[in-house]
């Protein structure tokens, strides 16, 4: 790999952290707003469902995301503050559907301890001022003024040092603030004040209150008539306001979000750590509160955000589990649940650890993930592209073409498929067993290759061969009528739809042939000027059985050209530039737009956006698929049309939001692919590949596939063995018995099926660690090898852990081995045919013996000590790279006459360090405890010692996620040919769910994205005037400095997205041809 | 080391609910409903979801750029005080004073960086004009009057008093 690194989100942030209803997109429309830590989500409440809306990236770590209203606005704003320290308000622009900035600000202190606890942003119920707790001991302010604009922010000391929840009272005279803190001494109050906002000072509130729940960690204001506060602690809830005091013991448990349900605030939900939800009910005489009711509802995932949205329907945020949309029963069910999941939003977050295998063994990569935590826990298999069911296969080589029939005109489902070979058609259809037959169509000819099929109307088929066009009854089977090439030219290539024929013979003649009941009739010929490579009448109009348009590809001018039907007359020409001829081309229909697609002998397809009406053909984007010819075919599936392309990198063409997306079938050459929706087979595909016809279904037609194997608990580690065919992980399960309890376990599951196979349970207080697969020299075996610490309460950091080693024998996790260690064994790789462990500070290396006995054990080797906590440790040949609590990257060496190791470099800085991974010999690469990730080079040609003993750092960017793995893989196929598969790559994953890639790029194409980018930040504006500079600018509590050699993949791919007005702009800017753009822009979009 | 998890593992209870919990029905009716997710037939498609590109100009308008008043709090409530004309904390209540002499307090901590601020920031309420009084300079540590003295080419020896007299004649 390289220097020059390319950052690109796979799949997006899913943790779901805040959330707020509201009218946000029209006064009368209610919205659903979410936030997943870089983005928020917009959604609209229908009477059918919740409607996804927008999707929007946010530069920078979303703190707080609010809604309100100013005085005499008509809908909602959005209030958003970032973690580091910009707040914006946007607004919703009902005409332009744009957000609008009303407000910005960079609300950071240069002085100021920033608070241990969450950032608070809150909100004046009667929208006077916003207030903002960032930093120990300061308030900030941002009033309002009359009009409802924003002033200039002021801060003001707030004695309380260890605030935990800070919110507004509603109903007071002046803005009024209620505080939850912790004193000195771990007792927890709340106290209120008034914002004074002329003295720009507080003044103490109308009441406090001391020496609560010590869980005490969540405010609820209650909105009038009631007014006052819920004091939310892990073992009582009160009710708290100048005038009445009420308070109701609960069942122990942390309230982790609540969602108001009534707008006078007399019922809330609350949901838990262990994801129980409970109904909250103030009971109230007129405006006196009488007392508190809490009713336990049912369970859902662990809450991070919930969000009552109408009707009995509940949004529930999670960071631990999949989001749910619920909706409260008024009855219970067979469990004595109220609560009904309806739907669950896929959520990765936190992915610990993952990794990349290859189930199917087609060099497709897959990621394994151990998602979740807690009870959510899970796994899940994300896969790239799109699949392939495969339902049938018969063996059958040299398939130069495929087409399926219909028995009849108004047959739902196709009855033959027509396989045509060099010299031969033969015919199969499914008979009464559900089997693929051969059969006979007597009237189609046997002997030769079929150049075209259809069914046409009036029950009829159509087959063309080099020499004639026959219509054949779908009933009778028998010859109808048929159309001879004239004397002397053979037909070249053909194309039909349900009335209408187009053929070319020899020498640049056209030949147009309408089907009537029993008759062939030619209506035009032409003669061009030039051979004809390629024709489609694809019908794509109002008529679906006829077409207006006759799409012809050219020999020798190379070009595309449209004709008018049935007249053929020449209506556009295209020259598609190069020396490549078309070899296919499609007129087909997507969301409403036509396009007419054009694919090249050389693997690249050219698109056009066509005008029905005058044949134009605008908007030319050009990609590459593939390296080999590619035949094109339109399919559908679920209501849908897709196009398929067949080549060396089979491909299907979709469309969403009217932008054209290609995705890659997981299938490794495909000649030939025709739909075939038989009886048996619904909704399949017939595909020609590798001397192999099958028939199968086809994957819902989206990008990255999830599965999830929920585990009922929390798997930190996961390890793929090739040999036993079987993945390990290291799980926690939190008993759900009174005691406070986890037991941890290394479990052993198929890979295949993700059964649990085997389980060791470890001892009481024993954390697993760490998690190989490897082998040792003189050792055939493969093992796993489990690293674990004891953890004791009493210990700050373990003493004691152990290297377990197990073999797999009968699909059994069987012990070998185990050796203690002074300390928690953060990590294990196999090293030169043998063990390297991390031990809290030390290095150990340990090598694999054989006893007397036959028996084998682990037996120190050397050692080397220097860190503060080496956490992470990967290695390459003789070096060790490792990852330090807090000391950065430090490169060691194996020295083998001497059997040590010794350290070589180090990077100076102090970082505190979540994941590294070695990019190449020289080049490391570490991700840091506040969302950046850097480079760092190992500097053999230095002129000191002192220089060789430094690595430098070469590469900064603010990700703006945690990563807690970095791994070698991709999650696309590599074709070694192709011009992306030389493109090594990083995969890693983070807490919010994100899977990432890291590309390494040459160094012409790095300058070139380069500019690209630079370009983008000029014409694609950060949400809320939010600078994607800044927010990718290495940053930590030391020094912020602009991000070097790294890219951001998002940004650069989101050039797709523009209008092409931008696009022109940006093509003018660069003096690259939009065409070119879009190519290298689209290559790109390939490595994930 | 991986952060997933709070930091304090929480104790977990038994999810079955107890038969009192058959309640709930009666706190369940009359949920708020404005018409909305009211179809029995739920449809929605998380997928489909567009990604939103902003090609328009997002700054704020000028004057909604907002900025923190970088005056030190302390400095700002005194200054608050001189506009209304207030001589201090005298007119309050027993509290208040307390408060007050606290605040005191802490303005003498900061009074080196109070004094040098006051010193660069002379378009203050109460401008304290060109005049160095004999107080300002009894104020000033013993290093920073050497430092005053050295500047101005005199002899940094002496006790405190000969200092500032030294100064003094200086400044004229």
């Amino acid at each position: 790999m390289s220097v020059w690194n390319y950052v690109v989100t796979a799949h997006k942030p899913t943790n779901v952290t805040h959330s707020c209803v509201g009218n946000f997109t029209s006064p009368q429309e209610l919205n659903l707003i979410t936030a997943k830590c870089t983005r928020i989500e917009i959604h609209l409440l229908t009477p059918q469902g919740l409607q996804p809306m927008l999707d929007v990236p946010i530069y920078g770590r979303i703190a707080t995301l609010e809604l309100f209203r100013p005085h005499g606005e008509a809908q909602d704003f959005l209030f958003i503050a970032t973690e580091r320290y910009k707040f914006c308000v946007l607004q919703w622009d009902v005409e332009a559907s744009e957000l609008i900035t009303r407000a910005m600000g960079d609300v950071s202190d240069r002085i100021g301890r920033p608070t241990d606890n969450a950032q608070i942003g809150i909100i004046d119920p009667d929208c006077r001022l916003i207030g903002l707790h960032l930093y120990d001991g300061l308030f900030k302010v941002i009033p309002f003024d009359n009009k409802g604009q924003l002033k200039e922010a002021f801060n003001i000391r707030l004695e309380e040092l260890q605030v935990l929840d800070i919110k507004f009272l509603y109903g007071c005279a002046k803005p009024t603030i209620v505080v939850l803190y912790q004193d000195n001494k771990d007792a927890r109050h709340v106290k209120t004040y008034e914002v004074a906002l002329k003295d720009k000072d507080f003044v103490e509130g109308p009441w406090s209150q001391n020496n609560l729940d010590n869980g005490a960690d969540l405010l609820i204001p209650v909105p009038p008539p009631l007014c006052g506060v819920l004091i939310i602690g892990e073992e009582t809830i009160v009710y708290c306001s100048a005038n009445a005091f009420k308070a109701i013991p609960i069942r122990p448990a942390i309230t982790k979000a609540y969602g108001r349900v009534d707008a006078d605030g007399s019922r809330y939900l609350l949901g838990d750590h262990a994801g129980l939800l409970n109904l909250l009910v103030i009971t109230h005489e007129k405006e006196k509160v009488t007392g508190l009711k809490i009713e336990l509802l049912g369970e859902t995932s662990i809450p991070s955000t919930i969000s009552y949205l109408d009707n009995a329907f509940v949004f529930i945020g999670s960071s631990f589990g999949d989001s749910q949309l619920i909706k409260l029963n008024l009855q219970p069910d067979a469990k004595g649940s109220y609560v009904e999941v309806l739907e669950r939003y896929v959520n990765l977050g936190p992915i610990v650890d993952f990794c990349v295998v290859d189930l199917e063994r087609q060099g497709q990569g897959q990621v394994v993930t151990c998602s979740g935590a807690y009870k959510d826990g899970s796994l899940r298999i994300v896969r790239n592209g799109i699949g392939i069911n495969e339902q049938a296969s018969v063996e059958l080589q040299g398939i130069k073409g495929m087409w399926s029939l219909r028995s009849s005109t108004d047959d739902p489902f196709d009855t033959f498929l027509v396989v045509s070979f060099i010299s031969e058609t033969r015919v199969l259809a499914m008979n009464l067993e559900d089997e693929l037959e051969e059969t006979e169509i007597e009237g189609f000819y046997s002997q030769v290759q079929t150049l075209f099929c259809h069914y046409a109307v009036h029950n009829q088929l159509v087959q063309v061969t080099s020499s004639s066009v026959r219509l054949v009854s779908s009933t009778t089977r028998e010859l109808r009528n048929e159309w001879n090439a004239p004397s002397g030219y053979s037909i070249n290539v053909a194309t039909a739809n349900a009335s209408q024929v187009l053929l070319a013979t020899g020498g640049g003649n056209l030949v147009y042939l309408e089907i009537g009941d029993g008759v062939l009739t030619e209506v035009k010929h032409t003669q061009l000027e030039y051979e004809i490579s390629c024709l489609d009448i694809n019908p794509i109009g109002d008529n679906l059985n006829h077409s207006q348009l006759a799409a012809v590809g050219m020999w020798t001018d190379i070009s595309v050209r449209i004709f008018s039907l049935p007249d053929l007359n020449l209506v556009t020409k295209e020259h598609l530039g190069g020396e490549i001829i078309p070899r296919s081309v499609l007129l087909c229909s997507f969301e409403g737009i036509s396009y007419l697609l054009c694919a090249l002998g050389d693997g690249h397809l050219l698109n056009f956006q066509l005008n029905l009406m005058s044949g134009e053909l605008t908007d030319r984007k050009k990609v590459s698929l593939g390296t080999q010819p590619i035949t094109l075919r339109t399919f559908s599936s679920k209501n849908a049309t897709h196009v398929f392309a067949a080549s060396d990198r089979p491909t299907v063409i979709y469309s969403s939001n009217k932008k054209l997306l290609y995705s890659n079938v997981n299938l490794k050459e495909v000649s030939h692919m025709c739909p075939f929706n038989s009886a048996a087979f619904p909704d399949s595909l017939a595909i020609a590949k590798e001397g192999e016809l099958t028939i199968g279904t086809i994957d819902e037609i989206q990008k990255l596939h999830i599965r999830s194997i929920p585990l009922g608990e929390h798997a930190r580690r996961i390890c793929h063995q090739e040999q036993s065919r079987t993945f390990a992980i290291c799980s926690l399960k939190h008993q759900t018995s009174a005691e406070e309890s986890e037991t941890h376990f290394v479990r052993l599951l198929d890979d295949q099926t993700f059964e649990f196979l085997s389980a060791y349970q470890l001892d009481p207080f024993e954390y697993g660690c760490s998690l190989l697969s490897c082998s040792f020299s003189d050792d055939s075996n493969v093992y796993y090898c489990v690293g674990t610490a004891y953890v004791l309460p009493e210990e700050n950091e373990p003493t004691k852990g152990r290297i377990l080693v197990f073999s797999i024998e009968d699909g059994k996790l069987q012990l070998i081995t185990e050796k203690e260690t002074k300390g928690a064994v953060y990590s294990l790789n196999a090293f030169n045919g043998k063990l390297l462990a991390a031990i809290n500070q030390k290095i150990q290396l340990y090598k694999w013996m054989l006893r007397d006995d036959g028996s084998r054990e682990l037996q120190s080797e050397c050692g080397h000590h220097g860190h503060i906590l080496a956490l992470y440790v990967q290695t390459r040949g003789d070096f060790i790279v490792v990852g330090d609590l807090m000391k950065s990257i430090s490169l060691l060496i194996y020295k083998h006459e001497e059997g040590a190791i010794e350290e070589r470099a180090r990077d100076y800085n102090a970082n505190w360090m979540s994941a590294v991974e070695i990019l190449d010999d020289d080049i490391y690469i570490g991700s840091e405890n506040n969302y950046n990730l850097f480079t760092v080079r190992k500097n053999s040609e230095g002129a000191t010692d002192e220089e060789r003993s430094r690595l430098e750092v070469i590469g900064e960017y603010h990700l703006g996620e945690f990563v807690n793995r970095f791994r070698h893989g991709s999650l696309v196929m590599r074709l070694p040919d192709s011009d992306v598969g030389q493109i090594p790559t990083v995969i890693f994953g983070t807490i919010n769910g994100v899977i990432g890639v890291i590309a390494s790029l040459p160094h012409d194409q790095y300058l070139f994205l380069e500019k690209l980018q630079t370009n983008l930040r000029k014409v694609i504006k950060g949400v809320g005037g939010l600078s994607h500079e800044q927010w990718r600018s290495f940053n930590n509590e030391k020094r912020t400095a602009d991000a070097k050699n790294f890219l951001d993949g998002d940004l650069i791919e989101s050039f797709l997205d523009l209008s092409r007005v931008r696009m022109d702009e940006i093509s003018k800017a660069m003096s690259v041809s939009v065409e070119e753009l879009c190519k290298r822009v689209e290559e790109l979009t390939r490595l994930h | 080391m991986e952060n997933s998890s709070p930091s304090s593992s929480p104790p977990p209870y038994s999810p079955t609910l107890s038969s009192s919990s058959s309640g709930a029905s009666k706190f369940l009716s009359n949920l708020p409903s404005r018409g909305f997710l009211s179809s029995t037939v739920l449809s929605s498609n998380p997928g489909g979801i567009r990604v939103y590109i902003c090609e328009h100009e997002t700054l704020p308008p000028e004057d909604q750029l907002i900025h923190t008043n970088q005056t030190n709090i302390l400095i700002r409530s005194l200054q608050l005080k001189k506009q209304k004309g207030e001589p201090g904390p005298k007119d309050a209540n027993g509290s208040n004073a307390a408060e007050g002499s606290r605040k005191r307090a802490s303005e003498k901590v900061m009074d080196g960086r109070a004094s040098a601020k006051r010193s660069n920031n002379q378009n203050g309420p109460e401008g304290s004009g060109s005049r160095t009084s004999d107080k300002d300079l009894y104020s000033l540590t013993v290093e920073r009057l050497r430092v005053l003295l050295k500047e101005r080419g005199l002899s940094p020896k002496g006790k405190k008093d000969e200092l500032v007299a030294r100064l003094r004649s200086a400044n004229g």
